[in-house]
């Protein structure tokens, strides 16, 4: 952030996290002759850290770093014992850290613990936020650091913890390891099939054509034992439970080719080893490219369980606060919350109010006013007061985690491709061994060689081998995602195409999709009662903490008269002294509470701004109404013109929202939606949506808060716009990133035209084995002319995909 | 027409030999982390901390 920002008088920016806070309550400390301001003392302490070790260009670099408070926990070096491995010297630790926020954060955590003494080396993982950690016991123990690390922010926790719902990284690189390897072979292999097929046409000198066929069997063989030996071994298995899957397809194709081949290099017929290996390299190409996308669900459902904090102060019998693991928490104990702290666990107030931030989860940007008697919710934030909570469950039955596991059931769900893959086996796999049995059965009848009976009956095998299939759909969406991730868009995963073409129905949020998120001013009625009203308004409303009340604030631009004896009452209002009067604003019900009389015609205005969907702030001064603001989430620009083109497309459009009727209401008019869905909760979202999908309908979902993210993940498309919060962007489907309404018709164009061209890819694999399978069986196509057909209908499937590029 | 018995026994030493190089690499993680090697790479080589 630049010196020369523009902050609300009274706030200043926290040197460390970049956080606003209120000037009277921060920390300031000089530090190379300046005067620097901090949040609190964890930020504090970081900074003299990072600045003693001569790390500032930390603060130079962070470019994409968020403002927001680092959580600094304490920790037990006891739960990480048993995950430190010894290498002979050195001791080697394996943690996930929380608080990795942007690039640079990867840079100080390694420069810093690179550094201690005794630590032979620190690598972070940006993508996976896991930190690997060798070092010397002798020199240094692993408390001081796990110390070091949580010192500057970061709090380590064991990498047992979050290795549930990630694949190892030993999986993924086994899977690397297994398609490098086809794809190596696979590519040296072509070079001499090539030279073999050019030969066969040519004609070819005897001893060539035998070497080069015994060198593409030692090349194929390590593809198919290799490489594929997971397709082998998953096709006995399921062969041994009599089941048929897709890998029982592959692994006899690839087996019959292979084999066929062999004989022929003894009987002197044309070899097809390459067919062989091609199916293995593709199938595990798209094994790899599925792994990749499982790791990121992963990542995210870590990232949202994250929120959670660990630990809670556990008021004891004596009245004092332990910190304690939330685990240890049973339900009826009591807890504190501080201002700016998480809520650890769901519960009731029973002491205190303040006004919590629940944005995360319900979306709505308003805080809401928490009093005894409350309930309040794990991983909201209190922003003004200290809470006492009775704890109503243990930390497994939090909303947030039942969350958790709803996005989790969700995704496990959700893997039709796969199921329509193995189904399909279910039916082609008898199908093609029926053919090739019944085809050698008729050439024995017909009393040809045995020989010639087996060759046929393996082209058929080979034939119907998957390999235009499966190039068919995947290369297509290759291709189709790389297209539109130029215009901003990221489509993850293949089916969403094919669900985007389908849909019927598309559902949008309201809050920050439809509209802005923001609330801004769009009525002032000033009663006349001041002069220089709407300065006071700022002057008074820029410590204030509360979005309302930050918009009214940002809306005035020149100098801020000075405000004393602030004073923000939860729920309701801000109050303070200008120039010696006493001046309010907030609900109306701040000023029934203070005594102010509203004179009826500011009550009429005030009707007429909340039946416009407008929220009203009351303002008044020395006992009298001033002043009415009225604010609106306004809709952003691109949005009406979004609708329309959704709309003639033929799609059924819905608004669902956490937020009140009234407003509902009144922005679905706006924007002419007529059907509307107000007040829903998260799961809210997602059952109302099951039921649409339920009634027929295939749906699109688009929202951007964590609120929405069982819904983006139960509609058969969710899509999320870049504004989105970070478990949204990765539980949905497809993600806008730059923020433009406008790019979801195009979406819908581009996917429309991907999927026809899968289609015709498929239609023209199928013709393929339409065309060839009969010729096959009948005896008349040789085996080369049927692997060169092969490669021609791979390319013209690839020619075709390609051409997504151009749209 | 020898030399290509002998170009292609050639081609595979280069082959193999690039082969284990991928081989070393995935195991020794060169592939683990997509990400961080590209901000990495625009690292300064620091200046040593002052000692104490």
């Amino acid at each position: 952030m630049s010196a020369t920002e523009v902050l609300p008088t009274g706030t200043v920016r926290c040197e460390h996290c970049l956080q606003e806070v209120a000037a009277n309550s921060a920390l300031t400390a000089v530090i190379d002759g300046k005067q620097r301001s901090f949040c609190c003392h964890g930020c504090l302490g970081v900074y003299e850290l990072v600045h003693s070790q001569s790390l500032d260009a930390f603060y130079s670099r962070r470019s994409d770093w968020k403002p927001g408070r680092p959580a600094f926990a304490k920790i037990d070096p006891a739960d990480f014992a048993d995950q430190v491995s010894s290498v002979r010297q050195t001791s080697r630790i394996d943690v996930v850290l929380s608080g990795i926020r942007c690039a640079s954060c990867v840079w100080l955590v390694e420069k810093v613990i690179g550094r201690l003494d005794g630590v032979v080396s620190a690598r972070v993982n940006y993508a996976t936020r896991r930190a690997v950690i060798e070092w010397l016991p002798e020199t240094v123990c692993l408390d001081n650091i796990l110390q070091s690390l949580s010192g500057i922010g970061y709090t380590p926790r064991p990498g047992s913890q979050a290795a549930s719902v990630e694949i190892s990284a030993g999986e993924k690189r086994d899977l690397l390891l297994r398609f490098g390897t086809a794809g190596f072979f696979s590519m040296q292999l072509m070079l001499f099939t090539t030279a073999l097929y050019a030969g066969f046409f040519q004609g070819m000198e005897a001893r060539y054509r035998l070497a080069f066929q015994l060198i593409s069997w030692a090349l194929a063989t390590p593809v198919l034992f290799y490489a594929g030996f997971p397709f082998m071994i998953s096709a006995l298995r399921a062969l041994k439970g009599r089941a048929l899957n897709m890998d029982v397809l592959v692994a006899l194709g690839s087996l019959s080719a292979y084999g066929y081949s062999i004989a022929m290099i003894f009987t002197g017929g044309e070899v097809f080893f390459d067919s062989a290996a091609m199916i293995v390299t593709f199938i595990l190409l798209g094994r790899f490219i599925e792994a990749g996308s499982r790791l990121k669900a992963g990542n995210a459902l870590v990232a949202l369980a994250e929120l959670q904090p660990g630990e809670a102060m556990l008021m004891g019998d004596t009245g004092e606060a332990v910190l304690v693991p939330i685990e240890r928490i049973r339900s009826g104990e009591l807890i504190e919350v501080i201002p700016g702290d998480r809520v650890p666990l769901d519960g009731t107030v029973v002491e205190g109010s303040a006004d919590v931030d629940e944005s995360m989860l319900t979306g709505e940007s308003a805080p809401v006013l928490k009093a005894p008697g409350s309930p309040v919710y794990a991983g909201t934030s209190s922003l003004t007061g200290h809470l006492k909570i009775k704890v109503s469950g243990d930390a497994r039955s939090t909303m947030l985690s039942r969350i958790v596991r709803t996005v989790e059931e969700a995704q496990a769900r959700k893997a039709p491709i796969q199921g329509i893959a193995d189904r399909t086996a279910g039916l082609f796999v008898p199908a093609t061994l029926l053919l090739a049995a019944a085809t050698f059965a008729w050439w024995m009848v017909a009393k040809a060689a045995p020989v010639t009976a087996v060759m046929n009956a393996v082209s058929v095998l080979v034939i119907a081998c998957p390999c235009a299939l499966g190039l068919a759909t995947p290369l297509a969406i290759l291709v189709g995602t790389t297209a539109v991730g130029k215009k901003g868009i990221l489509v993850k995963g293949g089916d969403i195409f094919e669900s985007i073409s389908k849909t019927t129905t598309v559902v949008l949020d309201k809050t920050g999709t439809l509209t802005r998120g923001k609330p801004s001013i769009t009525d002032c009625i000033d009663c006349g009662v001041s002069d220089r009203f709407m300065q006071h308004c700022a002057s008074l409303e820029a410590w204030s903490e509360h979005p309302v009340g930050k918009a009214v604030a940002a809306s005035w631009k020149g100098v801020r008269l000075d405000v004393e004896a602030f004073r923000t009452i939860p729920g309701m209002g801000v109050s303070g002294l200008i120039g010696g009067e006493a001046w309010h604003a907030g609900t109306a019900a701040l000023l029934e509470r203070e005594g102010i009389p509203i004179d009826p015609e500011s009550l009429r205005q005030a009707m007429q701004l909340e039946n416009e969907g407008k929220t009203t702030v009351f303002v008044s001064c020395s006992g009298r109404v001033a002043g009415l603001i009225g604010l609106i989430d306004d809709l952003r620009d691109e949005a009406l013109e979004m609708i329309a083109s959704l709309r003639a497309s033929g799609l059924r459009l819905m608004m669902m929202t956490g937020d009140n009727e009234g407003v509902a209401r009144y922005v679905a008019a706006k924007c002419g939606i007529t059907e509307v869905q107000a007040g829903l909760s998260p799961i809210g979202k997602a059952d109302a949506v099951r039921k649409l999908k339920s009634d027929g309908e295939t749906v699109m979902m688009a929202g951007d808060g964590i609120n929405d993210a069982p819904a983006l993940t139960e509609a058969d498309t969710g899509l999320t716009l870049g504004t989105a919060t970070g478990i949204a962007l990765e539980s949905a489907g497809v993600a806008i990133l730059n923020d433009d309404l406008r790019l979801i018709g195009t979406l819908f164009g581009h996917s429309r035209k991907s999927f026809s061209i899968i289609r015709q890819n498929l239609a023209w694999a199928f013709g393929y084995n339409m065309v060839a399978i009969p010729l096959a069986v009948s005896g008349i196509l040789h085996p080369i002319v049927s692997a060169l057909l092969m490669a021609s209908s791979s390319l013209v499937v690839v020619g075709n995909s390609l051409r997504l590029r151009k749209y | 027409m020898e030399s290509t018995f002998y170009l292609i026994g050639i081609g595979f030493v280069f082959g193999i030999a690039a082969w284990f190089l991928f081989q070393w690499a995935v195991r020794s993680g060169q592939f683990d982390d997509p990400e961080a090697p590209k901000y990495r790479m625009l690292d300064d080589d620091d200046e040593k901390p002052p000692k104490p």
